[in-house]
């Protein structure tokens, strides 16, 4: 019965499935699992990196990433997806390195100043985040098209909410209802058009994209805060009627 | 929301009146519960000793220990600590997951259930107030979990609060009968559940120990709350049984269905 | 009612493993037909030669005797075995190894060996590729192979070719299991298509392949593999088994060595076996190590040799 259905459960259930696991357990005891790169495609794919901006997302930029690391052109094979290996480790390392910015997650608060609060810490990782991709944005149109192709196109999305799940989670959200959900997709959205707001981006420091960034917040916000009064209200009122009845003597 | 609005004027009320001893009804009702209590103890020796044997074979528990945060865990290195398999790990959040929804279900049904049931029988506001309090205790336990390992609640979630609510008051209506009689399905059915999971967890203890990993405090915690929820649910089970759930009118049509539904609400729940 | 027969014994066919044959192989070119025992003697080691198991020692020549039997008709009878695809997979083989690419303008080109390549099929795609898709005039390849009309074959076919003559281009005639004339760590790309299955030692042409590559070099396989979906693959074997040898004795008048060709195939280890071989010479493999082709009929295996960290 429901004892029996637990016992052959320990075959992984993803087992069909060959996406990097959307919501894994996360262990504080437990060393995290092994992420999608072995440590030679980790080396060539950091050494390919800082040629991005010069060549762009393509093979060449792949050949001088194993030329660098110590290998043969030829060994490019070593990558099934090709120069998508590119944009996936990029938005790999740069989704782990935001639990780096100590500034925003634990910031040294001057005397009388209130703590941040959740919302806070979601724009500035945002922010940070869309930063990140500051000196590769002349090229990240090439990356965009890269991960419209359609048997590239899950591992882009997979890559895009686990982002916006470790924001919120570094954040300090603690929501586990329906909000989670909410949450998470606003902000991927949110992320998504502002990514691809900035590649037109000619203004200095990014100023254009930061009040983009900053008028989309808004945005959800107020939608969130309507959605938010409609549901108080319609519970009060449902929640009202009944008391009524059992007031009248209505056994309910 | 307003729902919990109202239980909390309910426990307010309470505090103030005479507290009944329903921790002890056999004092009231001897003769005829005694054999029911009797088949209960045996079946709750039954599911404590299906965990305990697994217990014997795992290390004696150490004390009880704060949640370790990360730099907790950094500072006391576990010798050969290896990354949890990803079976291990899926069965982790399914369990999390599917614990959290139950709970939810289980508070909201309670919730429901306790207006119509007390305007009719006041003498059971403390035993609805007691279990209720219990159940979201499990409740919040479960949300801080899930949070803190970064689980994904159940998509469900909307459709769970609506059919619970439905549940707790459809039974409620019923009779003190029913209403009782759907506790006890429901409890039986997540007494079975927690129980297996106990099982597996020990079992996963088990291998780990046995290929020399340590199993860290977070596991060993884990077991130890879901052994602790599973005997106050089964706890809830005997409440229910000593308040006539027998007695209910289609009492196998009954709880036949809250158990069929409960079994599939886990399985979605599980993977949804 | 029809279909449910067809079902039933495409259901069976799934089932059965189809007896070898027992008429006589012609094998006009061997010599060693009248002496070729059909027991081998308990001391010897043996391997599988089709459904047959024979002594090691004679699978070489049996399929020697094979090749050049179907050498002139190798094109034809991949043909049939394929339905014409094999040209789509070679095609797509090619591109995926995308040889010659460099990423300077200058660079020395790639040093390529392909094996069991005699009539040239693959190298030839893979020096139009290297010229020109990627610029690449001073890649050059080797085409290695046991039998010497397959070689002849290639020879031919070259002429009508711009590599003809050229150094670029050159022929070898090598055991796969013990290429001594090519150098350790000379070779970038090692190729193998539709041959590793006819070798008598796969281990030991998986180490030499090994031995020549340099660090960093690609060993690449193109082979017929399993079929991952049960019901394509009662109707493939159904089909190999029954009708290509069928075809081969009106076409080329030899149902011998295409009946050797399908057992061979259904002999030969499936995708992870294969894999783990390539791994345990020593091969670091992409992603899962293989890609299947139109359901698992054939299948792309790669391989990187590591390079020694300092």
């Amino acid at each position: 019965m429901a004892i029996r259905t637990h016992l052959p459960r320990l075959r992984p259930l993803s087992k069909r499935i060959a996406l990097p696991i959307l919501r894994p357990y996360h262990s504080y005891d437990h060393p995290p699992p092994p992420g999608p790169f072995t440590p030679t495609e980790s080396s060539i794919l950091s050494a390919a990196i800082p040629h991005i901006p010069s060549h762009g997302f393509t093979h060449t930029t792949l050949s001088l990433g194993t030329k660098d690391a110590g290998y043969i052109d030829a060994s490019t094979n070593l990558f099934p997806n090709g120069t998508f290996s590119l944009v996936h480790y990029h938005l790999y390392t740069q989704r782990l390195a935001l639990a780096k910015h100590e500034h925003i997650l634990s910031p040294a608060l001057k005397e009388r100043e209130k703590v941040p609060g959740v919302g806070w810490k979601v724009k500035a990782l945002t922010w940070e985040r869309l930063m990140a991709n500051r000196e590769i944005i002349h090229r990240w149109q090439e990356a965009l098209a890269f991960m419209a192709q359609p048997s590239h196109m899950p591992t882009a999305i997979s890559e895009l909410s686990s982002l916006s799940d470790e924001i919120w989670f570094l954040s300090g959200d603690t929501s586990v209802d329906t909000s989670w959900y909410m949450k998470r997709a606003s902000l991927s959205a949110i992320y998504a058009a502002t990514e691809l707001f900035m590649t037109t981006d000619k203004s200095p420091d990014f100023i254009d994209t930061r009040e983009f960034l900053n008028r989309r917040f808004k945005d959800v916000q107020i939608v969130g805060g309507t959605m938010g009064n409609v549901a108080q209200w319609a519970g009060f009122t449902a929640h009202a009627g009944l008391n009524v009845l059992r007031s009248k003597g209505v056994r309910i | 929301m307003a729902l919990y609005a109202c239980s909390k004027r309910a426990s307010y009320l309470v505090a103030h009146l005479p507290v009944y001893d329903f921790l002890a009804p056999s004092l009231l009702q001897a003769p005829r519960a005694s054999h029911q209590i009797r088949r209960l103890n045996v079946t709750k020796r039954c599911f404590t000793a299906a965990g305990s044997s697994g217990n014997q074979s795992t290390s004696p528990s150490q004390p009880s220990r704060t949640p370790k945060s990360g730099p907790d865990a950094a500072s006391n290195p576990a010798p050969l600590n290896k990354p949890l398999t990803q079976a291990q790990r899926d069965f982790l959040t399914s369990a999390l997951r599917v614990n959290q929804a139950g709970e939810l279900a289980a508070t909201l049904i309670y919730t429901a259930q306790t207006p119509p049931i007390v305007s009719s029988h006041p003498h059971l506001r403390p035993l609805m107030k007691h279990m209720y309090d219990q159940e979201a205790a499990h409740f919040s336990t479960f949300n801080s979990l899930m949070a803190k390992h970064r689980i994904r609640p159940t998509a469900m979630y909307p459709v769970w609060t609506l059919a619970a609510s439905a549940l707790g008051w459809g039974t409620a209506i019923m009779g003190r009968e029913a209403a009782m009689a759907c506790t006890e399905a429901v409890e039986t059915e997540i007494g079975g559940h927690y129980n297996g999971q106990v099982r597996v967890l020990l079992e996963m203890a088990e291998q780990m120990e046995k290929d020399g990993e340590e199993i860290g405090g977070e596991l060993r915690e884990l077991i130890d709350t879901i052994r602790r929820i599973r005997d106050e649910e089964l706890e809830h089970l005997d409440h229910a049984v000593e308040n006539d759930a027998k007695q209910a009118v289609p009492y196998e049509l009954l709880t036949g269905v809250i158990r069929a539904g409960c079994r599939g609400a886990i399985w979605v729940s599980e993977r949804v | 009612m029809a279909s449910r027969s067809v079902f039933r014994s495409l259901w069976r066919a799934s089932k059965l493993h189809p007896l070898p044959t027992r008429a006589p192989r012609c094998f006009s070119n061997s010599t060693r037909l009248a002496e070729s025992p059909t027991q081998p003697s308990n001391h010897e080691k043996t391997t599988h030669f089709g459904f047959e198991t024979v002594p090691e020692a004679e699978k070489e020549s049996r399929v020697a005797g094979v090749f050049s039997n179907v050498a002139a008709s190798y094109d034809t009878m991949n043909d049939f075995m394929s339905l014409g695809i094999h040209r789509l997979w070679k095609d797509h083989f090619v591109r995926s190894l995308n040889p010659g690419s460099s990423s300077t303008v200058d660079s020395p080109g790639w040093k390529m060996l392909d094996i069991a390549g005699g009539t040239g099929d693959i190298a030839f795609r893979l020096l139009d590729h290297a010229t020109d898709i990627n610029n690449s005039p001073s890649s050059t390849i080797i085409i290695s192979d046991i039998n010497p009309s397959m070689l002849a074959e290639g020879k031919k076919r070259s002429l009508a070719t711009s590599y003809a003559n050229s150094p670029r281009l050159s022929f070898l005639v090598a055991n796969a299991e013990d290429l001594n004339t090519i150098e350790s760590n000379s070779v970038d790309l090692y190729t193998v298509a539709f041959g590793i299955r006819n070798f008598t030692n796969k281990e030991k042409a998986l180490r030499e392949a090994y031995r020549v590559l340099k660090p960093g070099g690609v060993f690449a396989c193109l082979e017929f593999s399993g079929v991952t979906n049960s019901l394509f693959d009662a109707v493939y074997k159904r089909w190999s088994f029954s009708a290509i040898p069928l075809i081969g004795q009106l076409v080329a008048g030899d149902r011998a060595s295409y009946q050797y060709l399908v057992e061979s195939i259904e002999k030969f280890p499936k995708q992870e076996e294969f894999r783990d071989m390539i791994k345990d010479a020593g091969f670091m493999v992409p992603g899962k190590g293989w890609e299947d082709l139109t359901g698992g009929i054939a299948a792309i295996h790669k391989g990187i040799k590591p390079v020694e960290k300092p």
